[in-house]
């Protein structure tokens, strides 16, 4: 297990070198300069300001000093300063972080909440109406677009019932009350859509544990049928479906963006967002890479679960 | 004694059976009929084909059936309902919706075709070779595999759509970039699932038969065993045309797809939300398109799944 926990952890470092020089080299790829962005309107023509000004930037070395200079000042902590706000990007950035994690946990809650009870009725109870619902149900969820479906969501319960409000954030640390119902919204958007995807994962997974012989074993045994299923199969199936959400939070992480835009949310997939519209370039530097990594290190992380959880992967 | 030598004359009445374009179009119509026959198996699969060819004939008629220009505005028909004249109604700019909806579907079809076609043509000879060859190939390959497995692919799109603008460049050179994103995001899945199935069948008889006949080892991997590898690779590329569908939908609705007047499922959702208190229906036509089309291509998928799955076990 060890062993196999170092082999991957040195799997990433080739991942985020790639994905450092991609970040890096992407803003080299566009006309044009730093220096032309800070000239603002009327550009700087003259050259000895121009040599002056990229001595002071250091963008008159060559590119691979230029790219160490950045990753030591990345790795450092020190991300830039955003063009259109002037401010250090590392603090706005960290700032957004919260409303972006409160919102995947939310909606990832929701979804468990509603897939695994679902998908082990289906698989428990097949053929029936229950399963025949389950699956149809599911299967639209994962056909419809999550932005469309929040769209649908705001345009049922927010303006045609007015029931909940549609956007704005409040910390659920400072009103717990005010933020759940801002939260409801954007979190089953997201989450309702997750739970298709987790309640024909459950079902399946559930399916093929319940024709496993352990559980002839302990229905022969005359263990109530209940405690068959709760107890014993749906900790063995619950193994896969604790990955697979692993793996969607990490998702979530990396990309909220269409449900945060529709619900003015701030979180850090609308950050990166805004300033891909607005072109503020450092704060894309900052923004692809540190959700790169998020993504890439909590698919790691969710692997190693896997491992953890289920033995017979590990020993294998 | 029996003769043990033809004469020629006696050979002239053997009649050869020499292939004809008439036999390939028979071969070709027989398969069609067997494929059919096998869809009866799965009421799901059933639905998505017709679904599927719903599709398909709106997209070739478009021509005939969309009646508006759809990038032409015209504004004495702002947002209007639905009515004879407009089947869909009109948007902000007095496009026909209907029409909007059959050349934007067009194009994001083709376009998600042509990015699963990359990803197949890339990722089906790469894990066919790295599976068949084995040893240090294969670790290499899966190595590389994995790496971009994790590699968070729309990144690399929303680097390359950033260029794309700042460049000034056409609006075909957006389509071509997230044909490649979206394509190279599907190779190593399918290479991955290929390089399983072709370790299977590596071990099998016939392999070692056709060694035993001297084909080269370049034609057995690609020409014997590939044709049995194919199944899960079908099913999987039929979803990916799905998901790669909403992708796009995702990224076209964040005004990251082409550039405004193209017609485009995505960008209507987002022009509609100003307007959607007073023209809700606008709204719904176009996500309607969108969760029609992923739902005809997971249903088909689902459903191929299903045929193709249990026959193998029966095989």
């Amino acid at each position: 297990m060890l062993a196999y926990t170092i082999n991957r952890i040195l799997y990433l470092i080739p991942v985020l070198f790639i994905l450092t020089v991609v970040v890096f080299s992407f803003v080299h790829f566009l006309p044009g300069d730093v220096i032309d962005v800070l000239g603002g309107q009327e550009g700087v023509f003259d050259p000895a300001v121009r040599q002056a000004l990229q001595q002071e930037y250091g963008l008159d070395k060559p590119l691979y000093v230029q790219y160490l200079v950045w990753l030591n000042r990345v790795l450092h902590g020190n991300f830039g300063t955003s063009l259109v706000t002037r401010r250090p990007i590392a603090i706005e950035f960290f700032q957004r972080i919260p409303a972006t994690v409160y919102l995947a946990l939310v909606s990832t809650a929701i979804s468990l909440m509603i897939a695994v009870p679902l998908g082990t009725m289906a698989a428990v109870k097949r053929h029936t109406v229950v399963d025949y619902a389950a699956q149809v149900l599911s299967l639209v969820g994962i056909s419809i677009p999550e932005f469309w479906f929040a769209l649908l969501c705001v345009l049922f319960f927010a303006l045609y019932l007015g029931w909940l409000p549609s956007s704005e954030y409040y910390s659920p640390l400072d009103h717990f009350g005010l933020s759940l119902k801002h939260m409801i919204l954007p979190a089953a958007a997201l989450g309702i859509r997750q739970a298709a995807i987790t309640t024909r994962l459950t079902r399946s997974t559930m399916l093929d544990e319940v024709q496993k012989e352990y559980v002839d074993t302990a229905r022969s045994l005359g263990l109530p049928e209940r405690r068959v299923i709760y107890r014993y199969t749906l900790r063995n199936a619950m193994i896969p479906t604790i990955t697979i959400s692993g793996l969607q939070l990490a998702q979530l992480l990396g990309g909220t963006v269409v449900v945060e835009t529709i619900f003015a949310w701030p979180g850090v997939g609308r950050t990166l967002f805004e300033a891909i519209i607005s072109r503020d370039f450092p704060v894309i530097q900052a923004g692809v890479l540190i959700l790169g990594i998020a993504v890439v290190v909590m698919n790691l992380l969710v692997d190693l679960l896997y491992r953890v959880l289920n033995p017979r992967v590990r020993l294998a | 004694m029996a003769k043990t030598v033809l004469l020629p004359d006696e050979l002239v009445d053997v009649e050869v059976h020499v292939p004809t374009l008439t036999l390939y179009v028979q071969r070709f119509w027989d398969g069609l009929h067997n494929a059919a026959r096998e869809l009866y198996k799965s009421k799901t699969a059933l639905i998505g084909a017709l679904m599927l060819l719903v599709l398909l004939l709106l997209c070739l008629l478009t021509p005939y059936i969309a009646r508006y220009d759809p990038i032409k505005q015209n504004y004495r028909e702002l947002l209007q309902t639905p009515s004879a004249k407009h089947y869909f109604g009109t948007d902000r700019y007095g496009r026909d919706i209907w029409s909007r909806i059959l050349w934007g579907g067009r194009r994001l079809l083709l376009i998600s075709v042509l990015a699963v076609l990359v990803g197949l043509l890339v990722g089906i000879p790469l894990g066919t070779l790295s599976g068949y060859y084995g040893r240090w190939i294969d670790a290499f390959t899966m190595r590389v595999v994995d790496a971009w497995l994790a590699f968070p692919g729309i990144l690399v799109y929303l680097l390359l759509a950033t260029l794309v603008r700042e460049w000034k460049l056409a609006g075909v050179w957006n389509d071509l970039a997230l044909i490649f994103a979206l394509g190279a995001n599907q190779i190593p899945r399918l290479a991955r699932l290929v390089r399983g199935t072709v370790l299977a069948e590596k071990e099998k008889e016939y392999v070692e038969a056709c060694r035993a006949i001297g084909e080269s080892s370049l034609y057995i991997p690609l020409r014997e065993i590939l044709p049995n590898c194919v199944s899960p690779v079908i099913v999987q590329a039929t979803v990916s045309l799905g998901s790669t569908l909403l992708v796009i939908a995702a990224l076209s609705f964040l005004g990251l797809g082409s550039p405004p007047p193209t017609p485009d499922w995505g960008s209507d959702l987002n022009l509609s939300r100003d307007h959607m208190e007073s023209r809700p229906l606008i709204a719904i036509f176009p996500g309607l398109a969108i969760s029609y089309a992923v739902l005809a291509f997971n249903l088909f998928g689902d459903g191929l799944r299903d045929i193709l799955d249990p026959r193998m076990t029966d095989r």
